[in-house]
């Protein structure tokens, strides 16, 4: 079945199994590694990636149901090469460890701050508790968040 | 390989589910599709619901609140309208799963999904919600303790679909509660947990109350005899723990890997406990 | 780039941090080549089993099945196993644990690949199996292997506690469980291998030791070792849990049967539970003497390691908790005793804290409850028997090295949050109840006497003029990589723009040991600031022939450059890299780490792994709360002073203390291999539950810095002493909120609970 859709702002068609699931499809047909399966359940976020903005995971859709949709991969976050501030923070705050779990990470916060600019500790823990991290203490993710959301907002005066 | 049909509208559904009258339909899939995922069932094409507006709305009609079988977890958080009137549901929402979970996962799955520990079941219970079912002939209602016949075993029947839910606005209700005990503070099943609704007077005396409780029993667990305990005495230690009591005998609760039914039952009691904490 | 700072001391970003955020980093799970095969393998599902008969038939006939294999298709002893041989590649006449594999099948594609596992039928006839450790060391236990199931008994002696105990004021005893732990990293076990047309095999697999799988595979399948290549790019975690074989064995034998063809196995997160390694459990008994003044004068413990079905490293996980098992504390007389123990049940191995997190949680337990005996402060009595530099440790090692534990534990009293621990009790909500908990801890480094614990590290000036260091030890996260690019930096005065390294792979860089035993920096660094000062120096000395000059005196090392400061001359190193050959562009280093020096007397108790001369320290603190109705217990406010000699780099130093602190809330918390009948009943994150970012609060993580000699820029690793301490402290601070002590871990709702009502709590 033929399935077309825009990823990272680039319309794509694919030639697949409509019930496919999507993470793999990206994975195997499209070459994007950067989405992770981790669990294949829904319970460990490393697949997340943005649906017309939101999160969403991956190994929860089938490829079908992207017909039309906006996808956006960690591959598509960096327009024109230069990094997101949440990716720019994640590396300055030490948020990065073994990485796996990095840009569902990443893409979890970007969502998050695009709904709420000015989150507070808690409502970034739990706007990542979709996300499991098993190498750090979220301590660095967290404080990565709110330093991209003071760069977010200095970046774009209201 | 199954085929995956996107309806845009109610009338191609019907047409699809003619077409194909053992499809499954989903809308977050959320739940279903770990099934599917796994080959199970076999064979079936997959119907999803999620381009169907119209079963995305959350609105007022009446004294009643109508929410669209497919608005999301995260809908409900994010709409006013549910944060205001009803906020046990709002609660229960906010506590489902993970942010991801709740942009995927709608109100209408987690009802069809009748899981024991469907976390928006027992506030709808609470609430008396109805629950509007759809075929290409008509709807009908049923009052959501009378659709949910079991774990996972619901009235639907084949080529229906769960359209809405409809919950009456609680009316000068000024206690409303939800509260659930997981095993973690996210991405947590419930293995207990407790809607409650009720209109204290002044002095706290307890004019009407209405609870529901989830994962302690095969469907969600009311209790007549626990709330005529608290009607007419005010809300506090003593009639909550006699209340309390009259549950932990009454709660059918099983045990399984995330907690054992002893748990569960002294759990069920106790989360009425924290009603006497709230002002 | 923001920074590009990378002295040794500052807290730069790590190297590999962009690669990362951008998505760009490939983990061995995402590299794919054409026409590649998919594997996987049929597991037994039942503990203890004869294996009656594999009927492959209807798998092999399914279209898309390239080969279905079983033992018979295994050549070589068929054994795997990093020490001890025993585990089966894929069983043959006899199964011993639930994820033991029967039987390996090729497919095109992962549907396939997943029908074909489900139509192999298995006849397997069940036999009486043995759950429990300590039933499996009875007389007429069921037996796990012919030998018989103790895997190895061991004691570690010192003094005479048997006479010490009389002359003590107080005596006390208790006992205490801990259950196995996942390790839970996200990317699951799994690899990609071929076979190439001169017969050699390469896989690219996630592994901690890449050096070691080489042996391990050729073992397995009789193969020459030096056929073999392992390329081991960026884990995506490790913890333990991928030291030792996981795919690579069944993925050699596949790639020695897809004619050609790469073969891919990714295990399932079911199957990563099922069939990978475990946290040991462990079932502990403590008696502990001291006198009034809270003086240790002796302990006596037994300590049941259950290592499943086969080795792995089982007695040397032993062999760490029992050194580690009377506390970083000065004890003249000891009595450690331990079982390693055969049983039916998922398969132990290494993991992070390596069978010292048990035994901390048993003698920091007994540590409070020496202090509540005595009516001293849980502070004090650690404080009074805390080990100095000199001391010997209840293992009886003379601590020639650095020695950090008192001032850790000092920093901990002095902190804001142990002085305002009482307020903070005061102002517990309804229904709950607070208490504040203490731990100390500490961690061995390195692989002990009897294993060179050896690494040997290559540098090279690359014909394009770059520092290009190759890692020999895998990079599982906890930024090993990164700490080599600041060493190297800071030895050739290099910024990271001039720096390269390469991940391991045995075709390239030079034999070293794992990624484990908080030994990777360690020893790998020190091997390679030999390399890099070996570098540094045939850099100048080529450079001062550029020059015509007499000697390289005048001569530094800038980025990209060699220049002669008094003149202002300059080489850049792209044309060194041009002018000289390969060979004279490199250096190579092979540092061993030292080991303990004392004669013991349990000297021959282990083989190897035993004793230890480098340990790295820890006290932490944890506010506990506790809901009373629910027994819900959340930890608000955690502090950890760590000491590991110098820090190389903040931000990685901080990084690993807090993953460890979190893997050890979960320890405490709420992770738990359950098992019936040796399945695991929760194989998936669904219900073996790790913390998230809204279980845990923010950790203070603080440093106390010593200088350890032996290290390179006086670092030790602390990959480790961070898990084992807030298992203990969070015990601690339950019994003080609610005035009970839950000697079982972890610390669930449901045994809180329990707790509250066996004490009748009124609610």
């Amino acid at each position: 079945m033929k399935i077309s859709f825009h990823l990272n702002a680039k319309e794509v068609s694919v030639d697949v199994a409509a019930d496919r699931k999507l993470v793999r499809v990206l994975r195997e047909d499209l070459a994007l590694t950067g989405t992770k399966e981790g669990c294949g359940a829904g319970e460990c976020g490393a697949c997340t990636i943005l649906v017309d903005g939101d999160p969403r995971l991956s190994c929860l859709m089938t490829v079908a149901q992207i017909q039309d949709r906006h996808v956006t991969t960690i591959e598509g976050l960096a327009a024109n090469g230069e990094a997101h501030p949440v990716q720019e923070a994640f590396i300055e705050k030490g948020a990065i460890q073994c990485g796996f779990c990095t840009p569902a990470m990443v893409l979890a916060s970007v969502a998050l701050l695009d709904k709420n600019p000015d989150p507070t500790r808690g409502e970034i823990r739990e706007g990542l508790s979709g996300n499991l991290c098993r190498c750090g203490g979220y301590v660095k993710i967290v404080d990565a968040v709110e330093a991209a959301a003071i760069a977010i907002r200095r970046g774009n005066p209201k | 390989m199954r085929d995956v049909f996107l309806p845009r509208s109610l009338e191609k559904l019907w047409t699809y589910l003619d077409e194909s009258p053992g499809a499954l339909v989903f809308a977050g899939g959320t739940d279903l599709l770990v099934k599917t995922f796994n080959g199970f069932p076999e064979g079936e094409a997959l119907v999803c619901l999620d381009r169907i507006d119209e079963l995305k709305e959350i609105c007022q009609q009446g004294e009643s609140i109508w929410i669209g079988a497919c608005a999301t977890h995260s809908g409900m958080v994010a709409s006013r309208l549910v944060r205001n009137t009803l906020p046990a549901l709002w609660k229960a929402v906010g506590e489902i799963g993970s942010p991801p979970v709740r942009n995927m996962g709608t109100i209408g799955g987690n009802i069809c999904t009748a899981s024991p520990a469907g976390d928006t079941l027992p506030p709808l219970y609470a609430m008396k919600a109805e629950v509007e079912i759809l075929c290409r002939e008509g709807a009908r209602r049923l009052p959501i303790a009378q659709f949910i016949h079991g774990p996972g075993a619901t009235g639907l029947q084949k080529a229906e679909i769960v359209s809405a839910v409809r919950i009456p606005k609680p009316q000068g209700l000024n206690l409303q509660h939800f509260e659930k005990v997981g095993l973690r503070s996210a991405l947590a099943c419930s293995v207990a947990s407790l809607a409650a609704l009720a209109r204290l007077s002044p002095d706290r005396v307890v004019e009407e109350v209405s609870l529901a409780w989830g994962s302690v029993a095969p469907t969600v667990f009311t209790c007549p005899q626990a709330e005529e305990t608290l009607v007419g005495r005010p809300l506090c230690a003593a009639s909550l723990r006699e209340a309390a009591e009259i549950v932990r005998h009454r709660v059918r609760p099983i045990s399984d890997v995330r907690a054992d039914a002893e748990y569960r039952r002294t759990v069920a009691g106790n989360l009425l406990l924290r009603l006497g904490t709230l002002s | 780039m923001k920074t590009t700072m990378i002295e040794v001391g500052y807290p730069a970003a790590r190297f590999d941090a962009r690669s990362k955020v951008s998505g760009e980093e490939k983990f061995a799970i995402d590299y794919s080549r054409e026409a590649i095969l998919w594997a996987g393998a049929r597991r037994a599902a039942m503990a203890h089993a004869m294996v009656r008969g594999i009927d492959t038939s209807r798998a092999r006939a399914l279209p898309g099945v390239h080969a279905v294999l079983t033992r018979e298709d295994v050549p070589g002893t068929n054994r795997q196993g990093i020490i001890h041989k025993d585990q089966p590649v894929l069983a043959g006449s006899r199964v011993r644990h639930c994820g033991e594999p029967l039987a390996l099948v090729l497919a095109e594609d992962r549907d396939v690949l997943e029908k074909a596992l489900g139509m192999i039928e298995v006849d397997l006839e069940p036999l009486e199996a043995v759950f429990d450790a300590a039933e499996a060391l009875g007389a007429d236990a069921v037996r796990v292997h012919e030998s018989g199931n103790l895997l190895h008994k061991a004691v570690i002696k010192v003094g005479d506690a048997g006479g010490a105990f009389d002359r003590c004021d107080v005596v006390i005893e208790d006992s205490f469980e801990v259950p196995g732990q996942d390790h839970a990293f996200l990317e699951p076990q799994n690899g990609l291998a071929w076979q190439r047309e001169d017969g050699r095999i390469s896989m690219i697999v996630s592994t901690q030791a890449p050096f070691r799988d080489r042996f391990e595979i050729a073992h397995a399948l009789g193969l020459d070792p030096g056929a073999i290549h392992i390329v081991s790019p960026c884990l995506g975690g490790g913890f333990g849990g991928k030291d030792g074989a996981t795919v690579q064995c069944l993925l050699a034998l596949g790639a020695m049967r897809a004619g050609g063809r790469p073969v891919k196995m990714v295990w399932g997160r079911e199957e990563s539970f099922n069939a990978g390694y475990k946290r040991h459990p462990v079932r502990m008994w403590y008696r502990v003497g001291a006198m009034r003044d809270g003086t240790l004068q002796c302990i006596h413990c037994k300590l049941i390691y259950d290592t499943g079905p086969y080795a792995h490293l089982g007695v040397e996980v032993m062999a760490l908790g029992m050194e580690h098992a009377c506390g970083p504390y000065r004890v003249p007389n000891t009595l450690v005793e331990g079982w390693c123990v055969h049983t039916n049940n998922p398969v132990s191995g290494a993991m992070r804290g390596f069978g010292v997190c048990q035994a901390t949680f048993g003698i920091e337990s007994m540590m409070d409850l020496l202090a509540s005996k005595l009516g001293m402060s849980r502070l004090d009595i650690r404080l009074k028997n805390a080990l100095r530099r000199g001391d010997k440790n209840g293992a009886g090692i003379t601590l020639v090295n650095s020695t950090g534990i008192l001032p850790c534990l000092e920093t901990l009293g002095g902190h804001r949050l142990f002085q305002e621990s009482e307020q903070w009790k005061k102002l517990a909500g309804p229904y709950k109840k607070r208490g504040v908990g203490i731990a100390a801890t500490w961690n061995a480094i390195g692989y002990g006497r009897g294993l060179p614990d050896s690494a040997i590290a290559r540098v090279e000036l690359t014909r394009e003029g770059k520092i290009r260091i190759y890692s020999s030890v895998s990079d599982m996260g906890q930024g090993n990589s990164s700490a080599f690019v600041q060493m190297a930096g800071q030895i050739l005065t290099q910024d990271a723009s001039h720096l390269e390294i390469i991940q391991p792979d045995t075709d390239l860089a030079h034999p070293s040991g794992s990624s484990s035993a908080g030994r990777t920096t360690y020893t790998f660094g020190n091997a390679l600031i030999a390399a890099c000062e070996e570098m540094k120096e045939k850099l100048l000395h080529r450079a001062s022939l550029l020059l015509m000059l007499d000697e390289p005196a005048g001569l530094a090392l800038l980025p990209g450059i060699i220049k002669h400061l008094p003149s202002g001359r300059e080489i850049p190193f792209d044309l060194l890299g041009r002018l000289f050959p390969e060979s004279d562009r490199m250096a190579v280093k092979q540092f061993v780490m030292p080991v303990a020096r004392d004669t013991l007397e349990s000297e021959n108790e282990f083989k190897l792994g035993f004793p230890h001369l480098l340990f790295s320290y820890g006290a932490h603190l944890a506010y506990v709360e506790v809901d009373e109705l629910t027994g819900k217990t959340e930890v608000k406010e955690y502090l950890c002073v760590t000491e590991g000699g110098r820090v190389i780099n903040p931000a990685c130093f901080d990084q690993q203390v807090h993953g460890a602190v979190v893997q050890g809330l979960g320890y405490g918390l709420m992770e738990e291999v359950l098992t019936r009948q040796g399945k695991i009943l929760n194989p998936n994150f669904t219900n073996y539950i790790i913390p998230t970012s809204m279980d845990v609060p923010d950790i203070t993580s603080l440093c106390v810095e010593t200088e350890e000699t032996t290290g390179p820029f006086g670092m030790k690793g602390i990959g480790e002493v961070g898990m084992n301490a807030p298992l203990p402290a969070i015990a601690g601070g339950v019994e003080d909120a609610l005035g009970c002590r839950i000697n079982r871990s972890p610390l669930t709702a449901a045994r809180v609970l329990a707790a509250l009502d066996a004490r009748g709590v009124n609610r």
